[in-house]
């Protein structure tokens, strides 16, 4: 098997997709609840490509909108957007992909349905969890608000990541049957 | 897939793309170990003087602009509303600095000279099996494939309205990320012929 072929595609592959879900417009779900999806690809990342390849993905990613090309949700880019207020998040994309695959890797994913619970539990530590660690961090240094201020700012994203994590099992449960040999978490 | 660079010509885009990064991660580290409200002020100014320079060539930066003036004017009434005005100061002057460079290194420097100042910085990883000719390749089938799913999700989307008459919304996410993994294996296969690994 060509594993290094095959992890130089998925990786670069995976950014773009990654990129178009910063083009495609937030999606507006029943309840009137708008969410963006980039997100929602950190967790797709990890679930899809395991550890190591999805922290890859994700640090070109990152690697493209530091070169300037507007690759973030609403076209931003460029080295700016690691000073902002919720670069602590963006930083912690790359990790949250990683803890994401860990987690995977570890859970059951030989069933559509196993796998979808995985999923489910893998991004909401990795891609809801770690990122949100990430973000109140980068909030108490950038902009220098206190822990509980942090905390309160992040909390109001949380249900809304919650649904992500809905949407992500969702996903892997329609790739588990679509693609019956692909391997989660790498 | 267009780039922040400005193609409008100003005195900043003269100066190297180390030099700017240089400037860059030294004025960031600096601002961040200072908490004299002077000194931000005086870098503010300077910064915001040379952003301003720039003339037309920030017009496309707007709104960026708009979205780091929200961000500034949220935190200083979260910390004004705290009684604490001398952290708002000192917060919003960090971040107007920072981020006003950044937007200005962004803005006149290309995509191409930024990648070969990664590409140095990144040659010491050779040796731990990190190539920074992988990258390149990386970022270029990255570019290429962004606008290739793009024009794809389009089309799904397209597809669902016509047989419901709504928007696919997240319901064409798993037919997307299926047609990205079927790509990405035909990729490794053109690749495997061409790189031979």
């Amino acid at each position: 098997m060509h594993n290094s072929s095959r992890s130089l595609a998925l990786v670069s592959l995976f950014a773009a997709l990654i990129a178009v879900f910063g083009l495609i417009p937030k999606i507006d779900l029943p309840l009137g609840v708008p969410i963006t999806l980039q997100t929602l690809g950190v967790m797709l990342a990890g679930c899809l490509l395991g550890p190591k390849r999805a922290l890859q993905a994700l640090m070109l990613f990152l690697a493209a909108v530091a070169l300037g090309l507007p690759l973030l949700s609403g076209g931003r880019g460029g080295l700016g957007v690691f000073f902002a207020p919720a670069s602590g998040y963006l930083i912690g994309w790359p990790v949250g992909a990683f803890v994401t695959g860990l987690i995977m890797a570890l859970l059951p994913t030989a069933a559509p349905r196993s796998a979808a619970i995985s999923a489910f539990v893998a991004s909401a530590v990795g891609g809801l969890l770690v990122v949100h660690v990430f973000g109140v961090v980068g909030l108490v240094n950038i902009a220098n608000l206190s822990w509980e201020q942090a905390l309160m700012g992040t909390l109001v994203f949380v249900p809304g990541d919650l649904i992500k994590c809905a949407l992500c099992a969702t996903v892997v449960h329609t790739v588990a049957r679509g693609l019956p040999d692909w391997r989660f978490g790498g | 897939m267009g780039s922040l660079y400005s193609e409008q010509l100003t005195w900043l885009h003269a100066v190297p793309a180390y030099a700017k990064l240089i400037a860059l991660a030294l004025l960031g580290t600096g601002l961040f170990f200072t908490d004299q409200q002077h000194t931000l002020l005086v870098a503010s100014v300077c910064c915001l003087c040379v952003f301003l320079s720039l003339g037309q060539a920030t017009t496309k930066t707007k709104p960026f602009l708009v979205g780091l003036a929200i961000a500034c004017a949220l935190i200083a009434i979260f910390h004004a509303y705290q009684q604490r005005l001398d952290l708002a100061i000192i917060t919003v002057l960090r971040l107007v600095s920072t981020s006003l460079m950044g937007v200005a290194l962004t803005l006149t420097t290309r995509y191409s000279d930024l990648l070969h100042v990664f590409e140095r910085l990144l040659s010491p990883l050779k040796h731990i099996g990190i190539s920074s000719e992988q990258l390149a390749l990386q970022l270029a089938l990255m570019l290429r494939f962004t606008e290739h799913f793009f024009v794809l999700w389009r089309r799904l989307d397209e597809a669902h309205r016509l047989r419901t008459g709504k928007s696919g919304a997240f319901k064409i996410l798993a037919p997307l990320t299926i047609q990205m993994l079927v790509a990405a294996r035909r990729v490794a296969d053109a690749l495997h012929l061409r790189l031979r690994r």
